[in-house]
């Protein structure tokens, strides 16, 4: 009998082993997103009403606050974030910009951030296709950059990361629950 | 002796289940099809910069989960490919003919362009493809789907300009037994490099790429 339940046991363990091989991935709880500068590039593309070149796009996944307390809370003031879930958050630019008064050469990056209450700092960093911020290597960074906090009226369940036109290129606003930071990207 | 077996078994079903997963998962299925979370549109009324998608976008990587291979240092190669795309989910439809029909292009996905970044030279059936970004969409047929690369990157859904099609490969599609709620794509392992694998309902086709 213990031989039978032995066997039974390798069994179970060897096909269950062979069915989380083969399964195809979920979807993932923290859906992913992208926001293009222009705004709504792809879809300016095909009803032929682009007017400014393709500057920059931004791959993210999107967190849901899900009845917690975010900042501070589920996102330490002071810890580097990773800006996202799942695979790290991605910005491309598709020509040369400037951030924090450096030049940011085209090409892709990786963004993190630094919170706290009233101010946050942006991290541009040159380590791509990687995972969370887990691996965080500060070596890799471009440019540092402070950004003060602003107080949204609404909200936000998702995490939200869209352009915004300016004077002098865009800023990249990036707001969850009721607050909200804008990065100055000038090109 | 014999009652004891049975909460082992599940003991045993449990812990060799839990391969902790690095992505967030539900772990009950609504359906009751294994790839289903509940999709929620938590703030679509109140988001005034972006709306949550109804069809989620997700990435696959080859070599596949190369960005967690990445943090935990088991690679230093640069990835070779990775697809970008749009989640649709069945929602109580049949694939065919309510979604897709046979003779029509289709975009492979949802909202923005399926997008292809492959990263080095690589051949798809004898056709080179230089390192690069592409989209991909797909001409399906019942028992071949023709899938085509095209320039016109960074665009929205379908509008398809056979003038900017790279190459066209024909390949087949195969049943499957279970019924996937939400369209996938991956990379598996290839004998000479990868294929793309792209499954939804009960069909799935793999278009090999060569590195």
């Amino acid at each position: 009998m213990k031989k039978a339940i032995g066997l039974l046991v390798l069994f179970q363990l060897f096909f269950t082993c062979l069915m989380a091989q083969t399964a195809l991935p979920p979807v993932d709880k923290s859906p992913m997103d992208m926001s293009y500068y222009p705004n709504n590039y792809p879809v300016l593309k095909i009803q032929d009403k682009i007017t400014e070149p393709l500057i920059t796009r931004i791959v993210y996944s999107r967190p849901q606050k899900a009845g917690r307390g975010i900042f501070g809370g589920l996102v330490k003031y002071g810890e580097v974030w990773r800006l996202g879930a799942n695979e790290a958050t991605e910005i491309e630019f598709f020509k040369n910009v400037h951030i924090g008064g450096k030049k940011i050469s085209k090409g892709r990056y990786t963004l993190y951030a630094i919170v706290n209450e009233n101010n946050w700092t942006i991290i541009v960093n040159k380590e791509t296709d990687t995972w969370g911020s887990f691996k965080y290597d500060a070596k890799k960074d471009l440019v540092r950059a402070d950004v003060v906090t602003q107080r949204t009226d609404a909200v936000l369940e998702s995490l939200v990361m869209a352009f915004e036109k300016t004077a002098t290129g865009c800023n990249l606003v990036i707001a969850w629950d009721n607050v909200k930071v804008s990065l100055p990207i000038t090109f | 002796m014999r009652i004891l077996v049975f909460p082992l078994l599940l003991f045993v079903l449990l812990v060799s289940c839990d391969n902790k997963p690095e992505k967030e998962k539900t772990n009950t299925p609504e359906t009751g099809k294994g790839d289903t979370v509940s999709i929620t549109k938590p703030d679509n009324n109140i988001n005034p910069y972006a709306q949550a998608d109804i069809s989620p976008m997700d990435m696959s990587y080859y070599p596949a989960d190369y960005p967690k291979l990445k943090m935990a240092k088991e690679t230093s190669a640069p990835p070779l490919a990775r697809v970008i795309y749009s989640r649709p989910h069945l929602q109580g439809r049949e694939l065919f003919h309510d979604i897709l029909k046979y003779g029509e292009p289709w975009r492979l996905g949802a909202n923005e362009a399926t997008e292809l970044d492959v990263y080095t030279d690589a051949t798809i059936q004898d056709k080179k493809i230089k390192a690069g970004r592409y989209i991909l969409y797909c001409i399906p047929q019942q028992d071949k789907w023709t899938i085509v690369l095209n320039s016109n990157i960074d665009s929205w859904g379908l509008q398809p300009d056979p003038s900017k099609d790279i190459a066209r490969f024909v390949v087949p599609v195969n049943q499957t037994n279970n019924s996937l709620e939400f369209f996938t794509m991956i990379f598996e392992q290839a004998a000479s490099g990868a294929n793309l694998l792209m499954a939804w309902d009960n069909v799935e086709a793999k278009l090999p790429i060569s590195f």
